[in-house]
C-alpha cells in the first residue's frame, strides 16, 4: 500500500517536474518522437519494398528459389550482375534429372528450366535492304519491281551524294572521299542502270560492295532472352500477362517478345522519340524552351531523318515532299532537308508537327522492325565469336501485371528453350560422334603452344615444300546435296515434353507451395541434390536476381545504421541535457534529500519523468509515423526511376503498417529512454542535502 | 618467268655467304614478295580444308570447308561442308568486303576482317592469296634461329589503306626455302595476339602460272589472348582446274545451297 502511495507521489512529482522544464522536455521529446516516426515509417516501407519486390520478382522470371550448376564460374544474376561480359553459370545437361529430384521435395510446386542468354536481332540498312530486293526481282526477272528498287536506291544515292558532298568540303585529304564520291555518283547514272540490266551480277555486286557500305546507319539489336519451356512458364509466373497474338502452341518453336522492349527499342526512332517528347510536354508539363534535355532529344531526332526518307516508296516520297512544300513554305532543298526541317520542332509547333507526322507520315513507314506473326532472325555468338543464327516467328508480345513501365522487367524475352539449345550451341551425343569421324579422317596430332617450336621445327622436321599433283578427287556440291538429304536431326521442327525435358538447361527456378518455408525447403532441396550427386547450387531470389535483388538488404542496412545513429546522437543529446538538468536542479534534490528522501526516491524520480516523456513521444511519434504511413497506403509513394517502378512492383508502392511497428517504436523509444537517464540520474543521487543548505546561503 | 627470276633472286639471297649479312630494305622487301608470288596462282583455286579449334576447357570443334580463289580478281570464297549443321555456310570476299550467308536463315551479313572464321582463331587472311608486299612495310630484324632452322626475322607495319586483321606483324623466313614458318601479329598497342606455325608445305604445278604454287599443308594458330586456345587449318586437296564464272556472287552460294 506504501509502495503504491510512494509510486503516486512519484507519477505526480515527476508530471509536475516536466511542466517545470517545459522547453528542455520538448526539445528531447521532439528528439524521441522523431526516432519513434522513423522506426515506423523506416520498417513499414522496408517491409512493404521487400514485400512487393518478392511479388515482382518471384512471380516474374525468379521463382522463390533458383538451382544451378556448382561449377558455375559467376554467380547466377537474373537481372544482370553489374558487371561486363556473359555470366558463366554452368550448364545443366540433362534437366530431367533435376526436374525429378526437385519435384520429389515436400513444398515444390513447379520447376521451370531456363537458359539466359543475349543475342542480336537481324536488321539491315535500307539500303542493304533495297539492294537485296532489287537482286531477287533481277532474278524473278519481274521488270516492275526492278524499275521500283532502281528508283529507291537511285534516290537514296543522290541523298547520298548530297551528304557525302558536304563532308568532303571539310576532309583535308580528299582521294578517299573522292572514290566514294566516284562510286556513289555512278550509282545515279542512267548508264550504271541500263548496264546493270544487262550485268545483273556485275551492277549488284557493285551496288552491294561500293555503294552499300558507306552507309553506316546500321545498329545492332540487342536482345535478352530467356529461353524456356514457355507452358510451364505461363502457368507458373502468375504475373505474365500476353498482352498481344498468341501463346506459342505447344510442343512449336516461337517466341514472345516484351511488350516494353517492343515498345520502346523496335519501333521507329522518330515515332519513339515524337511520343517521348509529347509525354514529357503534356502529361509532365515541360516545354522545349525550358528543357535542355528535350533540345536535345530534338537535335537528335532531326538527324534521324533517313529513318522516313529511307523507308518510303518513290510515290510516297514525292506526296510527303508535296506536302512538307506545303507546310513548310520557307524550307528551301530536297525531301532530305524538308524531312530534317519538319522534325526540328519548337513549342509553338510540336503538337502540329505531331498530328501530321501520326497522319501522313506513320502509315507509310515501317513502325516497328517487325510485326507480331513476322519470322525474325536472331543470332548470338558463340564465346569464340561465332554467329549462330534462327529464324524464328514472334507469336505475340507480353507484359508482368504491374510491371509494364520497368525496363528491368521489360527487358527479358521469352524463346521455346528447343531453339535456346540451338543457339546455345549443344553438342549432342550425335554431332559429338561426327566431329569424331571428320577428325580421325584426317588425324592430326595435337601440339600446344609450350612446345610447338621443338615438335614443328626439330630434328625430324622437314620444312621444303613436297611436290604434290593436282587433285579433284573431292566433290564438295554433291557433299553438300549429301548433308542436305540427311537433314539435320537436331534441328526438331515439333517437340514433346520429353524432348523439353531431356536436355540442357542453365538454371531452374522452384516455385514454392508455401514461401514462408522457403527457408525450411530450402535445406531439404540442398538435401535432395546431394543424395542424387547432382552438382547443384540453390539460391534465393534475393540473390538470385543479383544486385537489384540485394537492394532490399542493402536499403535495410542502410535504414538501420541510420536508425542506430540517430538513436546514439538522441541518447547523448538527452544525457547532456539531463545532466544539466540535473546541475540545475540541485537545490531543488538537495532540499528533497534534507527533508529525507531517499537516494532511490530520487532515482525513482528521474526513471519515471524519463519514462513519460518517451512514452508520450513514442506515443506521438509512433502515431504520426502510422498515420503518415496509412495515407501513403492510400495515395501511393510514386517511383521516380525505372529501377523503383520493378522494386515498387508498379508506378506506385502502397505500404502497408501495422500496430504491431508501432509498439515496437514504442519500447524501443522508452528503453532508449532509460538508457539516457542512467548517468544523469546517478548524478542526481549523489547530490548532498548541504547542497540545499548552502544555496540558501 | 618473273616467279624464276624472284626465286633466282631469293636464292642468291639465301646463300649461306649472304646470310652473315643483315638483309637490305630492298633485299627485305623481295623476301615479301618471293614469298606472295610462290602462293599466288595464276588461275582459279580450289582447296579442301579440315579445320580444327581446341577451346580451353571446351570440346574441341571440327569442320570441313572449301576455299575457293580468284587470285587474278582477288576474290575469295569458303563454303563449309560438315558437320551437317554448318553445312551450306560461307563467306565471300569481294574487295574489301567479307560477307557471310547462313543458309538456315537465308540471310547475308557483313563481318569484318577481325571474323574469326567460323568461331576458331583462324581469319580471313589464312585462307585467301598472301599479299604481305602490297599490304605490309616491313623492316629486317636479323638472321634467327628456330629449330634447327636458320631464318630471317623481318617485323612489318601494315599500310595505312590495307585491310588486315592485325597493323603489325612478325614473321620468320626459312633462309635455305624461303618458305613463311611463324608469323605472330599484333594489335595496335603492341599486345600479341597470334602466334601462327607453318611446318609443312607442299607445291603443285599451276599450268596458268607456269610454275609451282605453294601453299602451306598446315597451318598451327595459337591464341595468345585466349591461352591455351588453338587451331589447325590442314589443306587436304587442292585443285587448279578452272572454277564456274559467276562462283564468286551470292546467288552461287544460295543457289548450292537451298
Amino acid at each position: 500500500m506504501r509502495g503504491l502511495a510512494r509510486l503516486r507521489i512519484l507519477f505526480r512529482m515527476a508530471w509536475r517536474n516536466l511542466f517545470n522544464h517545459k522547453a528542455k522536455n520538448t526539445v528531447v521529446g521532439l528528439l524521441m518522437a522523431f526516432g519513434a516516426f522513423l522506426v515506423v515509417v523506416g520498417t513499414s516501407t522496408l517491409a512493404s519494398i521487400e514485400s512487393a519486390m518478392t511479388r515482382s520478382v518471384t512471380g516474374s522470371v525468379a521463382g522463390h528459389l533458383q538451382v544451378y550448376s556448382d561449377q558455375a564460374r559467376d554467380q547466377l544474376a537474373l537481372f544482370g550482375g553489374g558487371f561486363m561480359g556473359a555470366s558463366d553459370v554452368g550448364t545443366l545437361p540433362d534437366f530431367s534429372q533435376v526436374k525429378t529430384t526437385l519435384l520429389a521435395v515436400d513444398n515444390v510446386k513447379a520447376v521451370v528450366p531456363m537458359g539466359i542468354d543475349v543475342a542480336e536481332f537481324y536488321t539491315q540498312t535500307e539500303l542493304d535492304h533495297a539492294i537485296e530486293s532489287l537482286r531477287k526481282a533481277l532474278d524473278a526477272e519481274d521488270d516492275a519491281r526492278v524499275a521500283r528498287m532502281e528508283h529507291k536506291i537511285r534516290s537514296m544515292a543522290t541523298l547520298m551524294a548530297e551528304e557525302f558532298g558536304n563532308r568532303r568540303k571539310i576532309m583535308r585529304t580528299k582521294a578517299e572521299i573522292d572514290e566514294q564520291l566516284a562510286g556513289i555518283r555512278r550509282a545515279t547514272e542512267d548508264a550504271f542502270w541500263q548496264e546493270l540490266r544487262r550485268d545483273p551480277v556485275a551492277g549488284v555486286t557493285f551496288l552491294d560492295t561500293k555503294l552499300a557500305p558507306l552507309v553506316d546507319e546500321n545498329e545492332g539489336y540487342g536482345m535478352q532472352y530467356i529461353g524456356t519451356d514457355l507452358d510451364a512458364f505461363v502457368k507458373s509466373f502468375d504475373r505474365f500477362e500476353l498482352v498481344q497474338g498468341t501463346l506459342v502452341p505447344s510442343g512449336q518453336r516461337g517466341m514472345l517478345v516484351n511488350q516494353h522492349f517492343y515498345d520502346n527499342s523496335l519501333r521507329n526512332r522518330v515515332a519513339r522519340m515524337f511520343d517521348r517528347l509529347r509525354k514529357q510536354l503534356h502529361e509532365k508539363g515541360k516545354t522545349l524552351a525550358g528543357d535542355p534535355l528535350l533540345q536535345n532529344t530534338v537535335k537528335r531526332m532531326v538527324r534521324q531523318y533517313r529513318r522516313i526518307t529511307f523507308q518510303l516508296e518513290p510515290e510516297e516520297a514525292e506526296t510527303l515532299e508535296r506536302d512538307l512544300k506545303a507546310l513548310l513554305p520557307e524550307v528551301k532543298g530536297n525531301l532530305d532537308a524538308l524531312v530534317q526541317a519538319f522534325l526540328d520542332v519548337n513549342d509553338a509547333n510540336f503538337d502540329a508537327r505531331y498530328a501530321f507526322f501520326q497522319e501522313k507520315i506513320v502509315p507509310h513507314i515501317e513502325l516497328y522492325l517487325f510485326d507480331i506473326g513476322d519470322v525474325i532472325t536472331i543470332r548470338s555468338y558463340t564465346r569464340s565469336g561465332y554467329p549462330k543464327s534462327v529464324n524464328l516467328k514472334v507469336y505475340g508480345t507480353f507484359t508482368f501485371h504491374g510491371l509494364e513501365e520497368s525496363v528491368l522487367a521489360g527487358a527479358h524475352n521469352l524463346m521455346d528453350i528447343m531453339t535456346f539449345r540451338d543457339l546455345y550451341g549443344v553438342m549432342t551425343d550425335e554431332k559429338r560422334a561426327e566431329l569424331a569421324e571428320i577428325k580421325a579422317e584426317v588425324g592430326l596430332a595435337d601440339v600446344k603452344a609450350e612446345n610447338a617450336e621443338d615438335a614443328l621445327f626439330g630434328e625430324a622436321s622437314d620444312v621444303a615444300a613436297t611436290p604434290v599433283a593436282t587433285t579433284s578427287t573431292f566433290d564438295e556440291l554433291a557433299e553438300l546435296k549429301k548433308a542436305a538429304k540427311q537433314g539435320d536431326a537436331a534441328a526438331v521442327e515439333r517437340f514433346t515434353q520429353d524432348d523439353i525435358d531431356h536436355g540442357l538447361a542453365l538454371n531452374v527456378a522452384v516455385l514454392l507451395k508455401d514461401p514462408s518455408r522457403l527457408e525450411e525447403t530450402w535445406g531439404a532441396l540442398y538435401g535432395a541434390i546431394g543424395r542424387a550427386k547432382l552438382g547443384l547450387q540453390v539460391v534465393d531470389w534475393r540473390i538470385a536476381t543479383g544486385m537489384v535483388g540485394q537492394f532490399v538488404s542493402l536499403a535495410g542496412v542502410v535504414l538501420y545504421v541510420a536508425l542506430i545513429i540517430i538513436f546514439i546522437v538522441a541518447i547523448f543529446i538527452m544525457n547532456n541535457t539531463m545532466v544539466m538538468a540535473t546541475i540545475e536542479r540541485a537545490t531543488e534534490i538537495g532540499t528533497m534529500r534534507a527533508i529525507g528522501s531517499r537516494r532511490l526516491f530520487i532515482l525513482g524520480l528521474f526513471f519515471c519523468e524519463t519514462v513519460i516523456l518517451g512514452a508520450v513521444a513514442g506515443v506521438v511519434g509512433g502515431l504520426a509515423g502510422y498515420g503518415f504511413m496509412a495515407h501513403l497506403g492510400n495515395v501511393g509513394i510514386p517511383a521516380p526511376s525505372d529501377e523503383l517502378i520493378f522494386l515498387f512492383s508498379g508506378p506506385r508502392l502502397f505500404p502497408t503498417v501495422d500496430s504491431g511497428q508501432v509498439l515496437v517504436a514504442l519500447a524501443l523509444i522508452v528503453v532508449i529512454s532509460v538508457v539516457a537517464t542512467l548517468f544523469p540520474a546517478w548524478v542526481a543521487t549523489r547530490i548532498q542535502p548541504i547542497v540545499a543548505m548552502q544555496a540558501k546561503e | 618467268m618473273r616467279a624464276a627470276l624472284a626465286t633466282l633472286l631469293l636464292a642468291t639471297l639465301l646463300a649461306p655467304a649472304a646470310s652473315a649479312a643483315p638483309l637490305s630494305p630492298e633485299e627485305t622487301q623481295q623476301v615479301l614478295v618471293h614469298l606472295d608470288d610462290m602462293q599466288r596462282n595464276g588461275g582459279d583455286y580450289k582447296a579442301l580444308i579440315y579445320l580444327e579449334s581446341k577451346q580451353k576447357d571446351k570440346e574441341d570443334l571440327v569442320y570441313q570447308l572449301v576455299a575457293y580463289r580468284r587470285d587474278a580478281d582477288d576474290k575469295l570464297m569458303m563454303l563449309f561442308l560438315k558437320p551437317k549443321t554448318e553445312a551450306g555456310k560461307g563467306y565471300l570476299r569481294i574487295d574489301k568486303n567479307l560477307f557471310m550467308y547462313d543458309p538456315t536463315t537465308g540471310k547475308w551479313d557483313r563481318r569484318t576482317e577481325r571474323e574469326r572464321i567460323a568461331g576458331t582463331d583462324s581469319n580471313r587472311a589464312d585462307y585467301d592469296e598472301s599479299r604481305l608486299a602490297e599490304e605490309f612495310v616491313p623492316t629486317y630484324v636479323g638472321e634467327e634461329k628456330l629449330g634447327k632452322y636458320a631464318v630471317h626475322h623481318i617485323t612489318m607495319k601494315a599500310k595505312s589503306d590495307a585491310d588486315v586483321a592485325y597493323p603489325v606483324m612478325d614473321i620468320w623466313v626459312d633462309q635455305a626455302t624461303g618458305n613463311l614458318l611463324k608469323q605472330q601479329e599484333r594489335a595496335a598497342s603492341g599486345k600479341l595476339m597470334r602466334t601462327t606455325y607453318y611446318p609443312k608445305w607442299d607445291k603443285l604445278w599451276s599450268p596458268s602460272k607456269g610454275a609451282d604454287v605453294y601453299f602451306p599443308r598446315e597451318i598451327r594458330i595459337f591464341d595468345e589472348v585466349e591461352k591455351g586456345n588453338r587451331t589447325v587449318v590442314a589443306i587436304q586437296e587442292v585443285d587448279l582446274s578452272a572454277l564456274p564464272l559467276n562462283i564468286f556472287t551470292k546467288a552461287w552460294l544460295e543457289s548450292k545451297t537451298r
